[in-house]
């Protein structure tokens, strides 16, 4: 398959419920943090931590989680907030930071 | 409890969030300082409607490159050395509608959000709207004219219907006042709109 993972990571998520906000086009974050949580995601997945099918799945069910408690015009909407959530479970359940979740 | 609950200076704990997950991953060897810049770099410079721009511009001001684009929209594409090569996802079926002094293009999906993504980056919020697609494919001349584009009424109005098979993007007109600008100039003017065919590419501002 010719599909680098960055293609194939957004291309998953066109027109969809998660679909990550966007300016002209292009992606836009509206903070260094919101970057930081979409990169950190891309990157587990392309190195194997997790599967993006997964990962997606989650923020698919937090996004409707969140709609069913919320009104859809309710101002406190983040996506990034709940892209950075999603990106904490997924990495407790991998195992991977396991020590130092106990030292904390 | 509300697991969707606030704290009052939420910016500030969502970036500290953010900044510990990485410090963690980096202290476990999982990533590595620099691992979030290359991951972002080639979003932001491999994928977007900064591709189509310059195929657009370099239409503009090589004939023979537009007679390819319209042609063989991939083989012209493959010409410009984009780090995917319009590969991939989304992007392996693209094909050019040409702007012309009678024929308006405009760009459209009946049936889901089909979109040629490598060049034009991620589709804006209404191009999915079910509405927006099954009246564009009805009345495109007036639902151009929402978006604040009249056009000409001796222009026809060509609608392409992007499918799994094909994704179309329009090449817009040059627009007038841009002699001798370089392809880097031009390519600046070009907006995802105009490549959808909902607007068109405005005289540069002096």
């Amino acid at each position: 398959m010719q599909t680098s993972f960055e293609h194939f990571a957004l291309g998953s998520m066109l027109g969809q419920s998660d679909m990550p906000p966007k300016d002209n086009g292009s992606l836009c974050f509206g903070a260094p943090w919101q970057r930081q949580a979409f990169g950190m995601a891309v990157a587990l997945s392309k190195q194997g931590a997790f599967e993006w099918e997964d990962f997606r799945s989650e923020l698919i069910s937090t996004i409707s989680a969140w709609e069913a408690t919320h009104d859809r015009s309710d101002p406190s909407w983040d996506y990034y907030e709940i892209w950075l959530t999603v990106l904490e479970t997924m990495v407790e359940r991998t195992g991977l930071t396991d020590r130092a979740a106990e030292a904390s | 409890m509300d697991r969707f609950e606030y704290s009052k200076d939420r910016e500030a704990t969502n970036a500290a969030r953010a900044h510990a997950l990485e410090a963690l991953l980096i202290e476990k060897g999982v990533i590595t300082s620099e691992t979030v810049d290359k991951i972002m770099a080639i979003f932001a410079t491999e994928m977007g409607p900064f591709n189509g721009a310059k195929l657009v511009a370099k239409a503009w001001v090589d004939p023979a490159f537009k007679k390819l684009l319209a042609e063989d929209t991939m083989a012209a594409v493959a010409q410009m050395n984009f780090p995917t090569k319009g590969a991939g996802a989304e992007g392996e079926h693209m094909k050019a509608a040409i702007n012309t002094p009678e024929v308006h293009n405009l760009i459209i999906c009946t049936l889901c959000s089909c979109y040629p993504w490598p060049i034009l980056g991620l589709p804006p919020y209404w191009y999915k709207d079910p509405s927006f697609r099954a009246r564009a494919a009805r009345e495109p001349r007036k639902v151009l004219g929402e978006f604040g584009l009249d056009v000409d009424p001796s222009k026809e109005i060509k609608t392409w219907d992007s499918s799994a098979q094909i994704r179309w993007f329009v090449v817009p007109e040059r627009p007038p006042g841009t002699d001798g600008f370089s392809e880097d100039q031009l390519a600046a003017l070009v907006t995802p709109e105009a490549m959808m065919g909902v607007a068109i590419v405005k005289p540069p501002v002096n």
